[in-house]
């Protein structure tokens, strides 16, 4: 254990580190928007859809959850340009992180929605509520409560998973990582800061989930119990 | 108790006995066997590759077969990979090292480095129609590169303020970018330009200027100060009858710069 850490390089290029944090949240943040909108139509797609729909939706679904998301980011950057589409590679990061997120939201979302109970949806039809109104109100909210806690964690997940597009050239933090490790060869140091940084940014969203949890679910925050 | 004392001075013996084996020259020692043993990765034509009869071929492999010729041995080659040429020398499982091994400040502690026998050229390449000559062409452009090398942060200082830098991870990411048409311009190291050319002669590929000269080395174990004499001499005198330059002309189609043969 004669190892000296030496920590200088911050001085230097942490505004590196910063613009690459803040490229890493606006993947992110835009992801989960539309990664969320994605899974939640195909959710429910899933539950209350008609076969035909049924089955491409569910086709999606496993086949994302089934393969690597290094493999769909790379199929998406070098894919799509091959067929003379070139999008930027943070376009087609967001692109391939909203693709993967849908998937797994609809799954969450999925089981959410089935746990409303028949009896709700028959309340909500001798109320008198239009078939929008009880999708909004009966069905997505309460089942949004529900799998809160798994959809946040999925969302921190795809935070902590966007460090890949570092692969196809997206200058996010990992990336910088590698640049700020490749000239001045203190990987342990580098990589020690950049695990903090990541810490901070998953301490920060769950923060955020939680407040967003307070405002989304009035009940639970009236009567501070589990639905 | 008197078993492991036993176990312990077996021990102390054995140690003893190899680090005398150790200390004898190695210079010595490969003349003693007839043959020297030559680390070469074949996985970086045109420096080492195999032929169609599955032979090594390349420039590497050439210099080393003169090599051993001219000092009357006989050529063992050992294959390597990038990252293990450098342990290879200091396990022993070879006693030179001629496999397009740059010279670096870091590589230099661990183990010593002779003259330069060939260079490895890095380029600027993009499609035939691109029209770039010099590093201000660059000016306003999109450029692949791989992260962390040489040509990295040359372009990184250098590059001209309007050009944006797109850093891959290897060679292979940044080739499959140009190929698929992500990039246009990019550099690399010369000997990838050929190979992408094949790999898709649709891109029409072609090295537009050079970026840098690095010298190629024949790296030696550290402290084996005979041998890396022998190996000097013998790249002065192959610069000086031209032999070097014949390889290199039949491998890149150019003579050696000045960086080779103006060395002392």
């Amino acid at each position: 254990m004669s190892y000296q850490f030496d920590f200088s390089f911050l001085a230097e290029r942490w505004p590196d580190f910063v613009s690459g944090a803040w490229l890493t949240v606006q993947l992110t943040l835009l992801s989960i928007a539309f990664g969320f909108a994605v899974g939640t139509v195909c959710a429910l797609i899933r539950v209350y859809g008609s076969p035909l729909l049924r089955r491409p939706v569910g086709f999606y679904v496993e086949l994302i959850r089934n393969t690597p998301l290094l493999v769909q980011i790379f199929i998406v950057y070098f894919g799509l340009s091959s067929l003379g589409l070139k999008l930027s590679a943070e376009t087609s990061a967001v692109i391939a992180l909203v693709v993967n997120m849908g998937a797994y939201t609809t799954e969450i979302m999925r089981a959410g929605i089935q746990s409303i109970q028949r009896t709700q949806l028959e309340a909500a039809d001798c109320l008198g509520l239009t078939r929008l109104q009880t999708i909004l109100h009966v069905v997505l909210l309460p089942a949004m409560e529900r799998v809160y806690p798994a959809l946040s964690s999925q969302f921190v997940l795809l935070m902590l998973a966007s460090s890949i597009t570092s692969q196809i050239s997206a200058e996010e933090l990992t990336a910088v990582a590698n640049n700020v490790q490749s000239d001045t060869y203190r990987s342990f140091e580098v990589y020690i800061v950049v695990a903090v940084v990541y810490l901070a940014l998953s301490v920060l969203y769950r923060f955020g989930f939680w407040a967003v949890g307070l405002v989304l679910f009035a009940r639970k925050r009236k009567l501070r119990t589990a639905l | 108790m008197k078993r492991t004392m036993t176990a312990l001075a077996f021990a102390v013996v054995a140690m003893i006995g190899v680090s005398h084996v150790a200390q004898a020259d190695a210079l010595d020692d490969i003349k003693k066997s007839g043959k020297i043993r030559i680390a070469i990765d074949l996985g970086v034509p045109p420096y080492g590759m195999t032929d169609a009869q599955m032979q090594p071929t390349g420039l590497d492999v050439e210099t080393a077969q003169l090599l051993a010729k001219d000092l009357g041995l006989q050529f063992e080659h050992v294959p390597t990979t990038g990252a293990s040429r450098i342990p290879a020398l200091q396990t022993g499982k070879a006693d030179l090292v001629i496999s397009s091994l740059s010279y670096t400040a870091e590589r230099a502690k661990v183990i010593d480095f002779s003259q330069g026998y060939a260079v490895l050229r890095t380029v600027i390449a993009a499609t035939k129609t691109t029209g770039v000559h010099k590093l201000a062409d660059l000016d306003g452009k999109t450029v692949g590169t791989v992260r962390g090398t040489t040509h990295d942060t040359q372009l990184t200082k250098e590059g001209p303020k309007g050009m944006k830098l797109v850093r891959y991870e290897d060679d292979a990411t940044e080739g499959q970018a140009f190929l698929s048409g992500q990039v246009d311009i990019f550099s690399t190291a010369e000997m990838i330009v050929p190979q992408l050319d094949k790999k898709n002669p649709a891109r029409q590929v072609e090295i537009k200027f050079v970026l840098d000269n690095f010298k190629l080395c024949i790296g030696v174990k550290k402290g084996e100060e005979r041998l890396l004499a022998e190996v000097n001499k013998w790249i002065l005198a192959n610069i000086g009858n031209g032999k070097l330059n014949a390889l290199n002309k039949k491998y890149f189609g150019s003579d050696l710069p000045d960086l080779i043969v103006k060395q002392q």
